[in-house]
């Protein structure tokens, strides 16, 4: 369920690694976007089979930044394990400590760039302009 | 004292500055820098020094935190950076060993010459590209089960001699024989065996490769001779880590610690130095899972060691056949003995560099100090260096562990096309295998600082010492 304005990511350089910034009008909407951001740097070029799998994914985490982190992670894991990538989101629960989302996603026979893991340094979920923005690195 | 950078610098001699403990009121330790002034102007250009402070804050901190000349932004520590807890009362963070647990380089010398290696030099390059996987989550052709994964996170290369992928020669030249014995398998997660199971012998992505190089320039003959090195010969410097494996078990316990940081007091500048006391629980399991994340790193490079063996050996016969001159981490914690302390050193980006006294130092090595490869960037040289006592002393015993990144992925790859850079390596002589162009640009020699100055630092500043230089003629890319 999309709420307020239309979210947007930006894939921002770092000496080493990749800065993911997202902003949305919702944590729910926040969370799908960065889905997105993530397979944007998986899913090999000029991909365009649509998504066919879907699964649950169901987390729980103290606080919003370490939730975001822990999505971002879980969705490396799969793309890493199951050569999985997650491509559509429908966020069916957010709140600052837990999400419920389906996500429907394509089998790549390769992912194209290898995400390590999104970190915890510089990480941050705030309120902007009456958006929500984060900012997260992700280690590559 | 000047102040280019936002804090306090203090010149100790011309390529050693200090940030004073008293710069920032959360600091417990001096942050210490080797660079000449051009390396110096790169690095206060971005945040390396911030993290670096930042990681003085850590309790337990002893000493000083050093950053090597090839010290760049991270997250968290520092890449290039170095620092040591008390054992007794610190801490260890996973953050300060990276996601890449065990990154190292292994060197490998051949018997053969230019001369006679370069008529199959582009097959030999070829075969090592489809016998060596590459790239993201590429799997490997060995496969194991839960048992066989339990014994390589347990026994590191000891085990990979039962299976035929060692040679029991191997493992004295290997930084601590391929086996930490403090790792404990049950410590490593489900997921994190999942997404290392079929990983075994595969090199994966980023700056990782296995590079065919010929020995161009031998600048200490004795330890050259000691290691088995000589002019034009042939050598395969392999660089590469513990992959997904690795990553999940920093991933499992940046987790764990974010936790239970509060629970012993500890705050910090930057939640991505996550820690806990070493002496507690959950330091301990980080770090026995961190150990069995290193065997698994060192296992391996010495898969890939038996994969370029195969391919060596039928590409060129006996002369083909290679031995191992040593294996080095890069990004590892270790538990060692400086002084009177018993602390336990972090190096991110660093490599242990001891010297001829030291009783880790392997027995063949004793006379000139243990081997420390520096591997340049694609179509630069890569060194071999020899550790030195005085290290101790400097850097608890570090050194640099490449050239460092100077510029990002996406800046390198706006500036030079891969198939550019592709071009530009093939003119050069260099046989090149890189599933992507955009890998390639992404990892060209304009991206990172020169090697060359890197190793002239720490040489002079008497962290290591300049052996050999060796220079590409094949890279096989992940």
């Amino acid at each position: 369920m999309s709420h307020g304005p239309a979210p947007s990511h930006e894939l921002i350089d770092h000496t080493s690694e990749i800065q993911l910034r997202v902003r949305a009008g919702s944590f729910a909407d926040l969370l799908a976007e960065s889905g997105r951001a993530v397979a944007e740097l998986q899913l090999p070029r000029g991909h365009s089979a649509p998504a066919a799998g879907r699964r649950q994914l169901r987390l729980t985490a103290p606080d919003r930044e370490r939730l975001l982190v822990d999505w971002l992670n879980e969705l490396i894991f799969l793309a890493e394990t199951d050569r999985w990538v997650a491509t559509e989101f429908q966020i069916d629960r957010a709140d600052g400590t837990s999400v419920v989302a389906t996500v429907r996603g394509v089998e790549v026979p390769q992912v194209r760039g290898l995400v390590k893991a999104a970190t915890m340094h510089a990480l941050h979920v705030r309120e902007v302009n009456s958006m929500i923005e984060a900012e997260v690195i992700l280690d590559i | 004292m000047t102040n280019a950078a936002p804090f306090p610098i203090v010149q100790v001699t011309p390529l050693l500055r200090e940030i004073p403990v008293s710069a920032r009121a959360d600091m417990r330790v001096p942050v210490r820098i080797y660079a000449d002034d051009e390396l110096w102007q790169q690095i206060a250009d971005d945040r390396s020094l911030e993290q670096a402070v930042n990681v003085a804050t850590l309790p337990g901190a002893t000493g000083c935190v050093y950053a090597m000349p090839d010290v760049h932004e991270g997250y968290g520590f520092p890449v290039g950076g170095v620092a040591a807890m008390r054992a007794a009362d610190g801490v260890i963070s996973p953050g300060g060993v990276g996601y890449d647990i065990n990154c190292g380089v292994r060197l490998l010398a051949s018997a053969l010459e230019l001369s006679a290696a370069r008529q199959h030099l582009e097959e030999a390059v070829h075969d090592l590209s489809r016998s060596i996987p590459s790239g993201p989550a590429r799997h490997a052709r060995l496969d194991l089960g839960t048992a066989e994964l339990d014994r390589v996170l347990q026994e590191g290369c000891g085990y990979l001699t039962e299976l035929g992928l060692a040679l029991p020669e191997d493992i004295p030249t290997i930084e601590a024989g391929g086996a930490l014995a403090g790792a404990d398998a049950a410590k490593v997660s489900a997921r994190a065996k999942q997404r290392g199971h079929n990983q075994l012998g595969t090199i994966g992505s980023g700056n990782h490769f296995v590079e065919v190089q010929v020995v161009d320039e031998i600048f200490d003959t004795e330890a050259a001779r000691v290691y088995g090195l000589h002019a034009d010969q042939i050598t395969v410097l392999i660089h590469t880590g513990s992959r997904g494996l690795g990553h999940q078990v920093c991933t499992d316990y940046v987790r764990l610690m974010d936790q239970v940081m509060e629970r012993y007091g500890i705050r910090l500048p930057d939640r991505q130095l996550a820690c806990a006391p070493l002496a507690s629980p959950e330091g301990q399991d980080y770090f026995a899972a961190m150990c069995a994340a290193a065997n698994f790193a060192w296992s391996n490079r010495q898969a890939i060691t038996h994969s370029a063996r195969t391919v060596f050996s039928r590409v060129f016969g006996d002369a083909g056949c290679l031995s191992l001159v040593y294996d080095v981490a890069h990004n590892i914690a270790k538990l060692e003995q400086h002084g009177d302390e018993q602390v336990c050193v972090h190096r991110k980006g660093a490599t242990r560099a001891f010297g001829p006294s030291h009783r880790e130092t392997p027995q063949r090595y004793r006379s000139v100090g243990q081997p420390v490869f520096i591997p340049g960037s694609m179509g630069t040289a890569s060194y071999v260096l020899a550790g030195t006592d005085a290290a101790l002393g400097l850097s608890f015993g570090s050194t640099c562990h490449g050239a460092g990144r100077a510029m990002s992925r996406g800046e390198a790859k706006r500036l030079r096309a891969g198939a550019e850079v592709r071009k530009e390596l093939e003119r050069q002589g260099i046989v090149v295998r890189c599933p992507s162009s955009g890998e390639l640009a992404e990892e060209a020699p304009t991206a990172y600082k020169d090697v060359e100055r890197v190793v002239s630092v720490v040489n002079q500043a008497g962290l290591a010492r300049k052996v050999a230089r060796l220079r590409p003629i094949g890279v096989v890319k992940g």
